[in-house]
């Protein structure tokens, strides 16, 4: 009888002992995971288009640029054009918000100097294919602008750009960007319009290389028959862009590059060119 | 006669047939049943409106790098009402974990690859720590030093681990403060070796945060 009462009391005791580990939690998780923003290139630029990429709010950028002016075919004479001359730019960016970044950049090609405005207006195709559209409006001054008969100059240049981007797969980046440029050409004797359309494409090959090609179909224009095309690998950091090209334009900013080029895209008219960028946070 | 609403097989275990036997025993089972309940623990949830911070330092040699993030969450479930010292640590839980992709190291493109490389955020999107409280001893009047034992969970890898954090009252609940070192390669997680790309494999995790008890349900 007392070995009974003892089991049942154990028994019913048991429960006593691990009420403390069963205890059934409250708390629940009041909020989903932070969603992860989607992204297309990787880069705000590819070689000289724009895409819709942008800096983060706060996020500095700063840009050193070449374009090498002996081709490659010049050969060991001219180091493979590494001899130089060169067309520089150096620009700074700023992201005033996280999808829109102002842009101040020089070319020491006419003494171009750059400002312009980029936003990102639309994005999509988070759960199937990436899809981002931004647009770019600026305006540039050239400080060597050609005297034209009349003894005046057209210093200034006025552009839109609109770049669509969409990530085929999980690897390939593919983007239009047509462009309108008012006064294409410093020393025409009268103020032109411009039209250009360009297709820009990258494989991420790896989590930090990747390959790059771009090519900005233009109107034919005295010194800029031929349309400017670039090809090349970027190597991409923790903060940078490292992009070593080859191309066959010289031109650097846009309201410079999207008038097109005097040279064809033939393989002796390619020049070695990098652009390198560096995050800085403030 | 047989105790209402005992199950069958129990009530051929019942001792005695004494119905005044069976109700003195039945209520003290009752009250041993009824005693945990005036001393049940406590439970605590991580408040989202404090200033809460988790941030994990790599202090390679030629670069510093810092992610940030105040999306933590989770409960301290205690066996008291209040923290002691030399308390009894049965029963006890700690749950938190951190909303990776939320962590911010101050550039974009890193923070990309961060989620993207790395931490692989769209598989493992949370780290957690499911833990109990080890220890707790007083450091000073309301301030405690508490080492909890569990699993951290980074990149899907468990690990066991012993993480010491200093806890002091604040109002009805506490602020929590813990410091520990890892290594990324425990976890799985490649380090960049590219040029430019200086994270090193221990990284310094702290975790700031504060709990207050759980509403009512």
């Amino acid at each position: 009888m007392l070995r009974r009462g003892l089991l049942i009391t154990a028994m019913l005791l048991v429960p006593l002992g691990v009420r403390g580990q069963d205890r059934p939690v409250r708390w629940q998780r009041t909020s989903d995971a932070t969603e992860i923003p989607i992204f297309v290139f990787h880069s705000p630029q590819s070689a000289n288009l724009p895409t819709a990429e942008t800096l983060l709010k706060g996020e500095w950028q700063f840009e050193i640029s070449h374009r090498f002016f002996p081709p490659f075919s010049e050969g060991y004479s001219a180091l493979w054009g590494l001899d130089g001359p060169v067309n520089n730019r150096l620009g700074l960016a700023y992201g005033f918000n996280d999808r829109g970044m102002v842009t101040l950049q020089r070319s020491n090609l006419d003494d171009n100097l750059d400002l312009n405005v980029k936003v990102r207006v639309f994005e999509a195709g988070r759960e199937s294919t990436p899809v981002m559209v931004a647009v770019v409006a600026g305006t540039a001054w050239n400080g060597t602008a050609p005297v034209l008969s009349d003894g005046s100059t057209r210093a200034w240049q006025y552009y839109g750009q609109l770049t669509a981007n969409v990530l085929l797969g999980e690897r390939f980046a593919l983007g239009v960007v047509p462009s309108f440029l008012r006064n294409p050409v410093l020393d025409a004797d009268q103020a032109e319009n411009a039209f250009s359309l360009g297709i820009l494409g990258q494989v991420y090959v790896s989590q930090h290389m990747s390959v790059l090609g771009e090519w900005n179909i233009s109107e034919e224009r005295t010194d800029f028959e031929y349309d400017a095309a670039t090809f090349g690998i970027e190597l991409e950091t923790g903060g940078h862009f490292f992009k070593l090209m080859a191309t066959n334009s010289l031109r650097l900013n846009p309201a410079q590059f999207v008038v097109g080029t005097p040279y064809s895209f033939a393989p002796r008219e390619w020049r070695f060119s990098f652009n390198v960028t560096r995050l800085l946070p403030f | 006669m047989r105790p209402l609403n005992a199950p069958r097989g129990v009530r051929s275990l019942l001792p005695g047939r004494s119905p005044t036997g069976i109700r003195v025993f039945l209520l003290v089972c009752g009250l041993l049943a009824g005693l945990p309940i005036g001393v049940a623990g406590q439970e605590f949830h991580v408040d989202p409106d404090a200033d809460n911070e988790v941030r994990f330092t790599s202090q390679a040699p030629i670069e510093e790098v810092v992610g940030i993030t105040d999306r933590i969450d989770g409960y301290v479930l205690l066996n008291g009402p209040r923290l002691e010292a030399g308390s009894a640590t049965e029963g006890t839980q700690l749950y938190l974990e951190v909303d990776l992709a939320s962590l911010d190291t101050g550039l974009g493109l890193r923070n990309r690859h961060m989620r993207s490389n790395y931490l692989e955020v769209e598989e493992f999107p949370y780290a957690f720590f499911n833990a109990t409280i080890g220890r707790v001893e007083t450091v000073a009047a309301g301030m405690f030093r508490v080492t909890a034992q569990g699993v951290l969970n980074i990149h899907g890898v468990d690990r066991e681990m012993e993480v010491p954090c200093d806890v002091s009252e604040r109002g009805e609940g506490y602020r929590v403060r813990c410091t520990f070192n890892t290594l990324l390669s425990d976890f799985d997680i490649k380090i960049p070796r590219l040029m430019f790309l200086k994270l090193a494999n221990e990284v310094r995790l702290e975790l700031d945060f504060t709990v207050q008890p759980a509403p009512d349900p």
